[in-house]
């Protein structure tokens, strides 16, 4: 009798144990999204925050990797006519979700922008991290430590910045995003989902030229 | 093989639509290509004729193959589809060799135009001494 009280007491301190842990991962996990939040056919729940108007009748949803040399010409050369003609006039949004396949520096910058999400700082981070790109993939630009001397340069909290970053906090999120891009066919970074106002979307990989985009959108508008 | 390497690189693209840009920085990576293309078009036909209508050996078509193969590899797969592949298939070990091709594409691509430009030299050599007409 003492014996099944005792076994039946592991049980429920290990049932107990299991909740407790899985439901303290989740809320630190999805704290403040909007786990319904989908772009045409793609879920963005765990993407980048909103840059632009969020009633946009456009949005660009980007496959990426920090570490992408093709990005990187996309983020210097197009996305700035990109965001002056359409993003800030309102006509488009653009939402980042991460393809983080390039190298093993890859995964954690995309966790570390949103570690910097977590103080309001997503997109300055992300552009942050776009202008300090160096040429070699893993070559420690992007590792931990420059991680966090990024997040100190944009005056973030460093406490909370490295607990975040160390504890691997949103490691669970950019796996989410990878798969979400490889749901999509996205075999490539960048690879671009554009989906209209009547949910009409228009998907192409490669870092291509403005005037795509502008071609693409204004037949959608 | 130039309008193939300059697809693979982003150069050109034909979805949706036919566009072409050469990014800022990477017009050396360009002219790369231009050259690596144009010398293994003079390369490789050269071995060809000399292996089909010489009979001759084909030591000298290994250097053109390897030159052209390896200067297409360099920096071809970095992000695209080719890299997603390659890193899909073979994991952490293809990521590595990967971010080798990546990292050190434009010296890579010089080896290779090198490698190239000896080939031509040797082969255009051996042509003149095989090709030369016996006036008896």
């Amino acid at each position: 009798m003492k014996k099944k009280g005792i076994i039946i007491g592991v049980i429920v301190a290990v049932i107990a144990i299991g909740a407790a842990a899985s439901y303290s991962s989740s809320s630190v996990e999805y704290t403040n999204l909007d786990m319904s939040r989908t772009h045409g056919t793609v879920s963005t729940a765990m993407g980048s925050p909103i840059l632009g108007d969020p009633d946009a009748p456009i949005t660009i949803v980007e496959f990426g990797d920090y570490q992408c040399h093709a990005c990187y010409n996309w983020f210097h050369t197009h996305k700035p006519a990109i965001y002056e003609n359409y993003i800030a006039t309102g006509k488009a949004n653009l939402v980042f979700v991460d393809l983080a396949f390039l190298g093993r520096d890859s995964p954690t910058a995309s966790q570390a922008s949103y570690c910097a999400e977590d103080q309001g700082m997503y997109w300055e981070y992300h552009d942050l991290l776009y202008n300090s790109q160096e040429s070699k993939i893993d070559g420690g630009w992007a590792n931990s430590e420059r991680l966090k001397a990024f997040a100190f340069s944009l005056g973030l909290d460093m406490e909370l910045f490295e607990s975040c970053l160390d504890s691997g906090k949103y490691s669970k999120r950019v796996q989410y995003n990878i798969s979400e891009a490889k749901k999509h066919s996205a075999r490539a970074t960048p690879t671009f989902v554009i989906v209209g106002p009547e949910n009409q979307q228009e998907q192409f990989q490669g870092g291509q030229p403005y005037s795509t985009f502008k071609q693409i959108m204004d037949n959608m508008i | 093989m130039l309008i193939g390497l300059l697809i693979l690189s982003e150069y050109i693209f034909l979805e949706p639509y036919v566009a072409g840009h050469i990014p800022k920085g990477t017009e050396i990576g360009f002219l790369l290509i231009i050259v690596l293309s144009g010398l293994s078009a003079l390369v490789l036909p050269m071995n060809i004729y000399r292996i089909n209508i010489l009979k001759n050996s084909s030591g000298k078509i290994g250097g053109s193959v390897l030159g052209s193969f390896v200067g297409a590899a360099a920096g071809a797969c970095s992000c695209g589809p080719i890299g997603f592949a390659i890193i899909s298939t073979f994991g952490s070990v293809g990521a590595t060799s990967l971010a080798f091709l990546t990292n050190y594409e434009l010296p890579i691509r010089i080896a290779a135009i090198g490698l190239l430009a000896i080939t031509y030299f040797t082969t255009v050599k051996s042509l003149k001494i095989e090709c030369k007409l016996n006036p008896q």
